[in-house]
């Protein structure tokens, strides 16, 4: 399969705003960290080495495809422009560490992008799964597979008392990072997501804006994910985040209906105009765009908003980024010339969404 | 301007309301605008970096005089050959026989990370893995027994008894194969 099909604007499966609660939970996200014996971790390793980790690993997945049924395309990072790199990290299928890394390194990426396995990332594997809403036992039980299928074949880094080891302590023992990235509107509208932090903080889970420079959160967009990876098992990190994600859920609810017995009005107005915006805007920011994109989405959860396709936040997010917009308009562009991209990019998605027969011809 | 709620203290904060259509101002000291509104406050938190963090545990535990001179020059991995001082700058290990070199000192780094934690209980490679769930699966299905005895079903007891004494044996056969680094 050509490295192309991975870098158009043809949206991932996590996008696919399906799964459970996925008017919140946009997309959840694992990902295990594992090393093998023998190797020095990518900080301190040579090139012969990094030669050596990629080809046993890539060989590996690429033999045992029929196995897990899935198909997997073995990417050298060394091979991509910079361009293309950009755009897998804007897709969240590589890091941007992978990306500027001067080692050998690649990327194996399924089919459906639902599973990445970055080779040299900071460790030497990085099994990742991406599934669409809150899927955070279907996606652990997908990552599980991989990795079991890697441990027969590979030599891992374990030790009985501190479990996988990992480059950074911070991810030692399971090497499990489960995180779900949710769109909270109303706990942001109504200043609930300071207190909600700080309580998730004490909880051993972190909140992060995404995407977001400063303290604001692009486009109301969080990630909740474990900070504790040593001394609970798998099961008990997943099912803490599952729990106190459903609790999220609960209070962003909440908020929303509260948003829409005290101030129906000034909330349709504010969601019409952000509408009104993204569909004649001729110059648009990242961070206009972010905001009325989160309004809009709002709106169609709570639908005040028809005819708008729902995966409109989750895909334009990615698609409005710097390195797609200029693969879009297939040359440099500087950032205001970005801007004015991006507004038409968004222009163009919505006219999509309520005319679903030009779907085909719009972004061809 | 003293504050609307305590008529105390002077009023800093002024908080914007917008109720049906119309704005009020509202005009509260530090103080009451922290208690009515908590979440006009920025919850103001610089997280203290990893490298930050493990240099600071590396001070405090340097004041404990434990035989420093003696144990400072060993604390060097064989494998990578990255010092303990390497690692906490870098806030990163050389290689997985770090751990091993630094086996003493990590429990106080681990601990700071991970909720007061130093030792994994999840999942393992290999064969060491295999062991884990079978034990694990035996402890399920004792527990299914324990529950069939007391309520009398002790046909359906008397087969989960079997069951675990099969696996059991097979954790025994594999014993000594084990062994995974
Ligand atoms: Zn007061
Ligand atoms: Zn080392």
């Amino acid at each position: 399969m050509s490295i192309e099909r991975f870098l158009d604007n043809s949206p991932s499966s996590w996008m696919a705003g399906s799964g459970d609660h996925s008017d919140i939970v946009m997309s959840t996200r694992i990902r295990l960290a594992r090393n093998l014996n023998g190797y020095r971790f990518p900080l301190a390793f040579t090139e012969d080495e990094a030669h050596k980790i990629d080809q046993s690993v890539s060989a590996t997945l690429l033999d045992a495809d029929e196995e897990i049924q899935m198909n997997f395309s073995s990417i050298q990072i060394k091979d991509l422009s910079e361009l293309s790199r950009q755009v897998l990290v804007e897709k969240h299928l590589i890091s941007p560490k992978l990306a500027n890394s001067p080692m050998t390194g690649s990327v194996l990426l399924s089919d459906d992008e639902s599973v990445s396995v970055m080779v040299n990332e900071e460790d030497h594997i990085r099994i990742q799964c991406l599934f669409p809403g809150l899927q955070i036992q279907e996606a652990y039980a997908q990552a599980d597979t991989i990795d079991r299928l890697l441990d027969k074949e590979l030599p891992y880094a374990f030790d009985e008392q501190f479990g996988y080891l990992t480059s950074c302590p911070t991810n030692t023992g399971t090497g499990l990072r489960a995180s779900v990235m949710m769109h909270l509107p109303a706990l942001t509208m109504t200043k609930q997501m300071n207190r909600i932090v700080t309580i998730i903080s004490r909880l051993g889970m972190v909140v992060r804006g995404i995407y977001g420079e400063g303290s604001e959160a692009l486009g109301n967009v969080y990630q909740v994910s474990n900070q504790t990876t040593l001394g609970k098992t798998e099961e008990d990190i997943l099912s803490d985040l599952q729990s106190i994600t459903e609790q999220i859920i609960q209070k962003e609810k909440e908020a929303r209906s509260a948003l829409l017995s005290h101030s129906a009005n000034t909330l349709e107005d504010r969601l019409y105009r952000s509408l009104g915006t993204l569909s004649y805007a001729r110059i648009i920011t990242t961070e206009e765009a972010a905001r009325c994109l989160s309004d809009v989405r709002l709106g169609i959860d709570i639908g005040l908003i028809k005819d708008v396709d729902v995966t409109i936040l989750n895909e334009c997010m990615v698609f409005m980024q710097p390195g797609f917009l200029q693969k879009y308009a297939e040359t440099t562009l500087n950032a205001s010339e970005r801007d004015t991209f991006r507004a038409k990019l968004l222009r163009e998605r919505l006219q999509m969404g309520e005319n679903p027969k030009t779907k085909g011809e719009e972004l061809a | 301007m003293i504050c609307e709620n305590c008529k105390q203290r002077p009023a800093k904060v002024t908080v914007t309301q917008v109720h049906n259509g119309e704005h009020f101002e509202r005009h509260y000291c530090e103080n009451c605008a922290n208690s009515l509104h908590p979440f006009y406050v920025e919850y103001k938190q610089d997280p203290l970096s990893l490298h930050q963090l493990l240099s600071n545990w590396f001070n405090h535990a340097e004041q404990q005089p434990v035989h420093p001179k003696q144990d400072r020059p060993k604390l060097v991995c064989d494998e990578c050959g990255w010092s303990i001082q390497r690692f906490l700058d870098e806030g990163k290990f050389g290689c997985a026989s770090c751990y091993n070199s630094f086996r003493k000192q990590l429990p106080n780094v681990l601990k700071r990370l991970h909720n007061g934690n130093v030792t994994h209980i999840g999942k393992a490679p290999g064969a060491l893995g295999e062991k884990l769930e079978l034990k694990k699966r035996i402890e399920a299905i004792r527990s299914q027994m324990k529950e069939a005895i007391e309520t009398e079903r002790f046909e359906e007891a008397a087969k989960l008894r079997d069951e675990a004494r099969e696996l059991e044996s097979r954790i025994a056969s594999g014993g000594d194969e084990t062994h995974v680094n």
